[in-house]
């Protein structure tokens, strides 16, 4: 019985191990790619690179822009303004105009973005549970896939911006002082308190989509610029 | 104190009276405060600056003025515009400082005047949302070629004060073309490029090409001023159309020529009818196969040219002639029976070949009549002595049509049956005559004769083609001028014991060589009915010839009287009496007759006795030329000179 036990244990144990060891070596983790220039590492150009992170930002913003454009038709059906209301990203300084932007730098711009891209994350979460439990019947299914499809460009966005970025500071023209940013430190408070206690009304969806498309827009414009800097081209 | 407070009372309901009295004052002449202005847009045009417009509302009949007031987001200060006159009137101008992106401009603008002030509707807006670039610029177009084909190639740049080279805006760009003359532009969205190329040109057209340009999200610019291009002419794009054309065109022709070709026959038929023949008269193609050049020559001569008779008082036309052909010319005649059996068969007039005769000549119609009375006449026929041939019968057969047919012509038909109503007198003494022939047919016995002359014919010859028995020699010759004598060597014209029958038949087509000889009767002929060429017996000359002459309608008289009695016409031969004389009938429907003596004439009318003096023939039997009938009604008469052959039927006999 001893041995029947300990050859049981045995075989829990390796097939632990083998499972720890897929974990581990499945997981899709956000750490930077090709360290130090490995030999045999094929990491896409710059310029692959750029387009893909701008296609993607422009992506988000036009379906931010659909959605507020919906919520603002169910709800304020004239008036596109949030009065009294902070987004809650209000804290990270962003440049409100171009020579400000030109005057931040690529390391710093870079920085910016990826701050932005990491204040969004949790929200769109939380935004996407209250609406999915919302009663109010005004909320449809289309909307929803939407907020959803958003956040997950969201997570993509950031990926990409961040994998970018480790290009560019291996190419030598980021410094490196950009490193990954979580989003719990830039943030001053979680935002779901931010904007209420407790739950999310509707009139909060739509300042919340609000901000949200704001701030695409800033993402997108900065991306652009930053491509612009870096590499001047046709497009630019 | 009471009075101080009372009289302060008193100077503010005062002052509130005045004001009353002032505004209700301001009221009735129309003065009042300024209007509500409202805002009507706001534009930004590089995402840098912007401008606001407003539109003022009544002014109150005062002077107004309008400032603009704004507030940005999460602030509370007010600020004025800083530039009223960069954009023009009515308008606020901010610049690159006091523009911020991404922030809330709440805007109000403000209208003064003495009578107070009026608040606009605030407005919100931020910058990013109200981007509207200027149009782009140096639009160039140009013609370039590609493999042969031409295209357009547009290029342009974004307008210069938008920035985007750093990518602070980001421009999408369309253009549009049409031809000049059209209606409808051809939209064409060309994303962030700054070249696009425009094929399916029309050639040598001119066309008209406009850009425009858009941010993100923002609004169109207006259309850039227009391009125009021409493009030049090539045929490069339409040879394969032509080529095209030309197999198709090929293609018809073939089909053109191969039915051509097909129908070349009846083509040729109508576009180039076939031109008849000529017909010569008296031409025989078998005479052309024997080989006999004599007799072909002989046979084309037409008997009315040239003329070789003398002078005579009347023209000595004769139109019907039957000449009986002799047994030497048999084949000929065979020949030419050939052709007449083809006139017979083809019946009518119409058929007959050309000849030269008139219609519903007398042969042909002779043809017919001797077909109808045939069978009625063939029980009647007695063979006499005749050569059982079979040329005879159809010789027959001949003359009983050729007689019918002339009667026909000449009288008005009432031919009955089995009577050959007209017969033409011929006596055209072949020398060639054989005594084979015997013509007797009852109904040629019927035959009239025109015998001009009193001085005749042997009355023995003439009787006995006038014979009941059907004595009757014919001999149709040929109209006009012939001479042909009565040789007394032949014992009579017409006997009808003698049956010399020598029938010489007339025909077209037959060699008449007695044609222009003279001939000489050897007796009985049997006048061949195929002829139907009559001739009148003129008269008789001294030499004992019969001058003929073609019997026509416009048959002149005889004028003089020679010692021929023939100032008359005595062309009809009434009948034969026994004594082989040949009986005329005095024309009745023609004057002028020229009685000339030694005639027996009855005082009678209708009967004229002429024994013709055959003092002057050797030969007996006299003819006597007498109508032994009188005339009836039923004769007819005409001025051919036909005797109605029905009265001959009535002739006594002698």
């Amino acid at each position: 019985m001893l041995t029947d036990k300990t050859g049981t244990m045995k075989e829990v144990g390796l097939a632990a191990l083998m499972l720890v060891y897929l974990e581990l070596s499945m997981r899709v983790g956000s750490a930077p790619i090709c360290h130090h220039e490995q030999t045999g590492c094929h990491t896409p150009p710059l310029e692959d690179l750029f387009d893909r992170v701008v296609q993607q930002s422009s992506r988000m913003h036009g379906i931010s822009s659909d959605l507020q454009s919906e919520f603002g038709r169910h709800f304020f059906p004239s008036k596109n303004i949030i009065e009294k209301r902070k987004c809650h990203t209000h804290g990270i300084l962003t440049p409100a105009d171009k020579e400000n932007t030109q005057r931040l730098g690529r390391d710093q711009l870079t920085e910016v973005i990826l701050r932005l891209l990491g204040a969004w994350a949790d929200p769109l979460s939380q935004l996407l549970q209250s609406m999915s439990l919302d009663k109010n019947q005004d909320l449809n299914h289309h909307n929803i896939n939407k907020v959803l499809e958003i956040s997950d460009m969201v997570h993509e966005l950031r990926d990409g911006v961040e994998k970018m970025a480790e290009k560019m500071k291996l190419l030598g023209v980021l410094g490196n002082t950009i490193g990954y940013v979580s989003p719990e430190i830039l943030a001053p408070s979680p935002t779901v308190s931010f904007y209420k206690q407790g739950e999310l009304n509707s009139m909060d969806h739509h300042d919340l989509l609000y901000c949200l498309n704001r701030d695409s827009n800033k993402i997108k414009n900065y991306l652009r610029v930053l491509k612009c800097t870096t590499l001047p081209g046709l497009d630019c | 104190m009471s009075l101080c407070g009372a009289m302060m009372k008193s100077s503010v309901e005062v002052n509130l009276l005045l004001l009353l009295v002032f505004t209700l004052c301001v009221k009735a002449m129309r003065y009042s405060p300024p209007e509500k202005p409202v805002l009507t847009r706001c534009r930004s045009p590089e995402k840098e600056t912007f401008t606001c417009w407003w539109e003022p509302g009544s002014d109150g009949g005062l002077p107004t003025t309008y400032a603009l007031f704004y507030r940005k987001e999460n602030s509370e200060t007010v600020y004025e515009c800083p530039d009223y006159h960069t954009a023009g009137e009515n308008s606020c101008f901010f610049n690159k400082n006091d523009t911020s992106i991404w922030v809330n401009y709440n805007i109000t603008v403000v209208a003064t005047n003495a009578l107070g002030s009026t608040f606009s509707d605030p407005v919100d807006i931020d910058v990013v949302y109200i981007v509207k670039p200027n149009h782009p610029e140096k639009v160039t177009v140009t013609v370039m070629e590609d493999k042969g084909w031409p295209f357009l190639r547009v290029s342009w740049e974004p307008p210069h004060q938008a920035d985007t080279r750093s990518g602070w805006i980001t421009l999408i760009y369309e253009l549009r073309v049409k031809l000049e003359g059209e209606n409808e532009w051809e939209m064409h969205l060309a994303g962030q490029q700054k070249m696009f190329n425009i094929f399916s040109l029309r050639s040598g057209g001119t066309y008209l090409v406009q850009v425009r340009c858009k941010p993100d999200h923002g609004f169109w610019s207006e259309w850039s001023t227009t391009s125009y291009i021409k493009v030049p002419d090539y045929f490069h794009r339409e040879k394969p159309m032509w080529v095209l054309i030309t197999c198709f065109c090929a293609f018809i022709f073939l089909i053109l020529t191969w039915l051509l070709h097909m129908n070349s026959q009846s083509l040729k038929h109508c576009i180039l009818p076939p031109v008849p023949g000529p017909k010569i008269k008296g031409f025989d193609k078998q005479l052309l196969k024997n080989g006999k050049c004599d007799e072909i020559f002989s046979a084309l001569v037409v008997p009315s040219f040239p003329p070789t008779a003398p002078p005579n008082c009347e023209d000595l036309l004769v139109e019907y002639l039957e000449v009986y052909v002799p047994e030497e010319q048999e084949l000929i005649m065979e020949e030419s029976k050939d052709l007449n059996d083809l006139c017979l068969k083809s019946g009518g007039c119409t058929s007959d070949n050309d000849s030269g005769r008139g219609s519903c000549d007398s042969h042909t119609l002779l043809m017919d009549k001797f077909r109808e009375a045939k069978e009625k006449r063939k029980p009647r026929e007695q063979g006499s002595g005749q050569a059982g041939t079979e040329s005879q019968g159809n010789q027959r057969d001949w003359e009983e049509e050729g007689s019918s047919c002339a009667h026909e012509d000449m009288v008005s038909p009432s031919i009955s049956s089995g009577r050959v109503k007209t017969w033409p007198c011929v006596f055209s003494p072949l020398p060639q005559y054989s005594s084979g022939r015997l013509e007797h047919k009852g109904s040629l016995e019927r035959a009239k004769q025109h015998c001009h002359s009193d001085t005749l014919f042997p009355l023995g010859s003439t009787s006995s083609s006038l014979d009941q028995q059907g004595q009757h020699t014919k001999e149709t010759l040929r109209p006009s001028n012939w001479e042909f004598g009565l040789s007394n060597k032949q014992p009579h014209l017409l006997h009808p014991h003698t049956r010399p029958q020598r029938q010489l038949q007339a025909h077209s087509d037959v060699n008449i060589s007695s044609i222009g000889h003279k001939r000489e009767l050897r007796g009985l002929h049997s006048p061949a009915p195929e002829s139907t060429e009559y001739v009148e017996v003129q008269r008789v000359n001294e030499e004992n010839m019969v001058l003929l002459q073609p019997v026509d309608s416009e048959r002149g008289h005889m004028e003089d009287c020679s010692q021929v009695p023939l100032g008359e016409d005595y062309s009809r031969v009434n009948g034969v009496d026994r004594d082989n004389r040949l009986l005329l009938q005095r024309e009745v429907t023609q004057g002028d007759r020229c009685f000339c003596g030694d005639r027996d004439m009855n005082g009678e009318r209708t009967e004229n006795c002429y024994s013709l003096s055959t003092a002057t023939m050797t030969q007996k039997p006299r003819v006597c030329i007498h109508t032994a009938m009188p005339v009836q009604d039923n004769m007819v008469l005409g001025v051919t000179g036909y005797v109605d052959t029905s009265t001959a039927s009535t002739l006594p006999s002698y």
